[in-house]
């Protein structure tokens, strides 16, 4: 980007399409700016349309549990306006809590611990409105949950980075709220808490999370009705043994605020830790932003309580790394993923012991071999942060579709005009 | 014939020739799916044993401008495996090897010929099932699932093929075989896998799947509790929902599907009842105990006339054998019957089926209602009589169904496909250029046109000159969606 580019900043559909169909050259597309690192370094543009002023919910049935919503709406204001609803999108991707927005969260296709049940943004959106570069505008999907009419669109622009379309609309499916959630702690190694997971998921309990981060932690969120929370927790904590303790913040990191004032460091047992996460799913929504301060406030930088009391926060925390340093997203089958971390450069890591999914900050110098280390173990890697200015390699070895993905960029943007360099060298 | 002897010889080759059927009363076996109204018998018939054959046959197509149309089982519901006239039939009724199940990551490597059913028999050993369980489940292949990204009773909680699917190998319409998607929901990139799974067979043929498996649930809970009216059992509906309850299936059935599915197995319904539902929750037993306990309470405050909780795993089999024989026995109370699957907003199904009545009346046929009420996945079933000249009649009132549901502000359909049932009605829901834009990623794929066509696009040729005419979503007209 260079500071030359014009700021377009459209304040309904109608100005997207005009801002595009309106304009030639090479184009930014920025929400809040909380991944604007991620992927290829952007190469010099025109423009950057930038989506902030899209913003609120377009619709909301709680009947029906769909909601569309603007482009540019923080998903941490989204889920404060359906809290009253008891209502939330499952996502719990690191950097909500930052400010991201529902399009730039879904342009980057990413997620967070809740994955483990309810998957990535693709799992749950319905509906997509999309502006091309030409300005044309496609809706795909609708606003129910069940529909197989059409290709889904939504489904081109996750993980596109901004390089396909703009997205104009998103529509959602909504879950309730937990009633209520408690997360249980196991210090342990990356190996324990591996085998240790491996008992789990291979039993009755189904863990709403399951996450090991590199202050030796594991942790084993578990959500439901609170009546039967109590006994779920005791049987968990028989599985994952003596040291396992109830932790002080509540069951997820859009939980922080409340939990973490009823919680504190009382790891008495579970009924106690029960009765905390439970006053704090109501309160979901007030909560966002409290969990989103303490965890922009604690750094990585090898402190053990990054972000405090709350395990999510202080989870959060450790996934978006240290940007001093570089931070690698990686996926993989889910049991090479304790192997493969043994064998990276780690300085902090976070790691889906059920998804396979990891975020590991790592010298920035040791970035390619990352990337040919999860190749080899038949995984895939983007680059999330970098140090400033740093030329490192994005990407690892193209996918056997390239070819198809370089004709889809050609068939929406054949000028090449959006998101120049985030796909360097693939496309 | 119309494709000549030196195109069935590059296929002889590519293949072996008894992998190639010629014989026009054999290619006659594969003239339709199971919408049977549509019927075209291809020029060939072509039987791979592998990928490779299979890209081999592709390109074949490839370089002789050959359309070609996949096929798994041919238990398709809208036309998606009709074959094209002086086109090809390539079925992957031989690529029927499950590959791989990996109990630890919980995940299973198939063929596309595998059927749905088998996937959950093999994983059964170690605990695991394959979730998403369209009613052809037995005989319905993973191939088509994908196609088309099927669904079933109880995705309203597991979500749809499209969840459960991770990976596809697909070979592309010039014959070159890729991956598409990862071992693990992240990926490089954009969905391209989420992109194929659903598109109906029109943008390659998958020739391998890695799956999701699940871990059998702890408990399963069902009951199926009788109503005075539609609107009582759309209430329970509606305030399961609201207690925040997730159930794993939640079904509806009207009287006169009732009364076809207990004629025909005898599963314990109530004949006479104006409405049944059957819910069933599942999970670690204190949860779902707990959740079970407030359904039965929901149910008896809204009237419920008589509550049957399945005391065993016969019992709940019994329930889900009435349920998931009802498009069947329908044959039982009518010759001739069409299944539509529009789907509207959950909260408008009481609504929508009053209208369906009253469409029935009209018209002066019956319509018999099973659906998924969770999702509010309808899937009317308009009774007829071909003998009595009926036929045209029924068609209208089926397509009237599926369009009042994009009136309703929902979809032509929930889990059949478009194919070539509903492609005509497609600008009834999206505008020219939803459509264009669709059919620039088909064109990625597919520059030429040449992999199922005449599927999900309405084409003059199919839908007359000018294809019916787009007009405003009502979410639009209302102003609930934005469009420039």
């Amino acid at each position: 980007m260079t500071s030359a580019a014009t700021v377009l900043r459209p304040q309904d559909l109608g100005e997207v399409q005009a801002a595009l169909r309106d304009t030639t050259g090479p184009l930014q597309i920025a929400g809040a700016g909380t991944a604007a690192t991620w992927a290829g370094l952007l190469a010099p543009v025109d423009a950057v349309l930038d989506t902030t002023a899209l913003t609120g919910v377009i619709t909301h049935n709680p009947g029906d549990m769909t909601v569309s919503v603007r482009p540019g709406t923080p998903l941490a204001a989204l889920h404060d306006e359906l809290a009253e609803h008891a209502q939330h999108v499952s996502l719990d991707a690191a950097r909500i809590a930052e400010g991201a927005t529902v399009g730039g969260l879904l342009a980057t296709g990413d997620a967070g611990p809740a994955a483990l049940v309810f998957g990535s943004l693709r799992d749950v959106v319905i509906g997509v409105t999309l502006v091309l570069a030409d300005g044309t505008v496609a809706r795909a999907g609708g606003h129910v949950i069940k529909n197989v009419a059409g290709y889904d669109l939504a489904k081109v622009v996750h993980g596109s980075y901004g390089t396909l379309a703009v997205v104009a609309e998103v529509v959602l499916r909504l879950h309730p709220v937990p009633k209520a959630a408690v997360t249980v702690e196991l210090p342990c190694s990356l190996a324990e808490a591996a085998e240790v997971a491996a008992r789990v998921l291979g039993g009755p309990t189904e863990p709403a999370a399951l996450e090991w981060t590199s202050d030796d932690l594991l942790l084993l969120r578990i959500e439901g009705t609170a009546a039967a929370l109590e006994a779920r927790t005791a049987r968990v904590r028989e599985l994952l043994g003596a040291a396992a303790v109830v932790a002080g913040g509540s069951g997820s990191s859009r939980d922080a605020g409340g939990a973490a004032g009823a919680g504190g460091a009382d790891g008495a047992g579970g009924a106690d830790g029960a009765g905390g996460a439970d006053g704090a799913g109501g309160a979901d929504g007030a909560a966002i932003n409290a969990g989103g301060a303490d965890g922009a406030a604690g750094g990585v930088g090898g402190a053990g309580h990054a972000g405090g009391d709350d395990p999510w926060a202080r989870h959060a925390a450790l996934t978006r790394g240290d940007p001093a340093a570089a931070v690698v997203r990686i996926g993989v089958r889910p049991s090479r993923l304790p192997a493969l971390l043994a064998s990276l450069p780690v300085m902090a890591a976070t790691a889906g012991l059920g998804t396979g999914v990891a975020t590991v900050t790592v010298p920035a110098g040791a970035v390619a071999d990352v990337h040919a280390r999860v190749h080899a173990a038949g995984g895939t890697s983007v680059l999330r942060a970098r140090p400033a200015g740093a030329h490192l390699p994005a990407w690892g070895p193209p996918p056997s579709a390239v070819g198809v993905l370089r004709a889809v960029k050609h068939a929406f943007d054949p000028d090449d005009r959006l998101g120049p360099g985030r796909f360097d060298p693939w496309m | 014939m119309a494709l000549d002897s030196a195109v069935r010889q590059a296929f002889e080759q590519a293949l072996s020739p008894a992998d190639v059927i010629s014989d026009p009363v054999q290619c006659r076996a594969y003239e339709c799916d199971g919408l049977t109204g549509y019927r075209v018998v291809p020029d060939l018939v072509l039987l791979p044993r592998d990928a490779e054959q299979v890209a081999a046959a592709v390109r074949v197509c490839h370089e002789r401008k050959v359309p070609f149309v996949a096929r798994g089982a041919g238990t398709g519901l809208s036309g998606g495996a009709l074959p094209v006239a002086d086109g090809v039939v390539i079925s992957v009724s031989r690529l029927n090897k499950i590959l791989e199940i990996d109990p630890v990551d919980r995940r299973a490597v198939v063929e596309p010929g595998v059927t749905n059913l088998s996937i959950t028999k093999a994983a059964a050993p170690h605990g695991l099932y394959y979730a998403p369980d369209p009613s052809s489940q037995q005989v319905c292949t993973i191939g088509g699932n994908i196609a088309e990204n099927s669904g079933g009773a109880h995705c309203l909680k597991y979500g749809f093929t499209t969840h459960h699917v991770l990976a596809t190998e697909v070979v592309l319409a010039d014959g070159t075989l890729v991956t598409v998607g990862t071992d693990t929901s992240e990926q490089a990139g954009p969905d391209l896998r989420g992109v194929v799974l659903g598109s109906e067979g029109t943008l390659g043929i998958v020739t391998q799947a890695t799956v999701r498996l699940m871990r059998v649930p702890e408990s399963v809970q069902t009951l199926l509790a009788d109503f005075p009216s539609i609107a009582a059992a759309g209430d329970v509906v509606s305030d399961v929902v609201a207690a925040g309850i997730v159930p794993a299936a939640i079904e509806m059935m009207d009287t006169l599907a009732i009364e076809a599915a207990e004629e025909a197995v005898h599963a314990g319904y109530t004949v006479g009842v104006p409405a049944a539902l059957i819910v069933e929750l599942d999970g670690p037993a204190e949860e779902c105990g707990v959740q079970f306990e407030q359904v039965k309470a929901i149910c008896e405050k809204h009237g419920c006339t008589r509550l049957h909780i399945a005391g065993s795993a016969d019992e709940r089999a019994a329930i889900w054998r009435g349920r998931k024989a009802a498009f069947a026995a329908v044959g039982r109370i009518s010759p001739d019957y069409f299944v539509q699957d529009g789907v509207v907003p959950r909260t408008r199904l009481a609504e929508v089926l009053d209208r369906i009545a009253a469409m029935g009346a009209e018209a002066g046929l019956r319509v018999a209602n099973v659906f998924h009420a969770g999702d509010g996945n309808l899937h009317p079933l308009v009774l007829y009589n071909a003998d009595a000249g009926e036929t045209e009649q029924a068609e209208h009132l089926s397509g009237g169904i599926a369009e009042l549901c994009v009136e309703m502000g929902g979809s032509l359909s929930g889990e059949h496909g478009i194919g070539t049932d509903k492609a005509c009605s497609m600008p009834r829901m999206f505008s020219d250029d939803d459509l264009a834009t669709m059919q620039r990623v088909r064109a990625a794929f597919d520059p030429d046109g040449l992999c199922n066509p005449g599927k999900v696009f309405p084409t003059p040729r199919l839908c007359g000159e000018r294809p019916g005419k787009y007009q405003a979503h009502p979410l639009e007209a209302s102003g609930k969606i934005e469009r420039v």
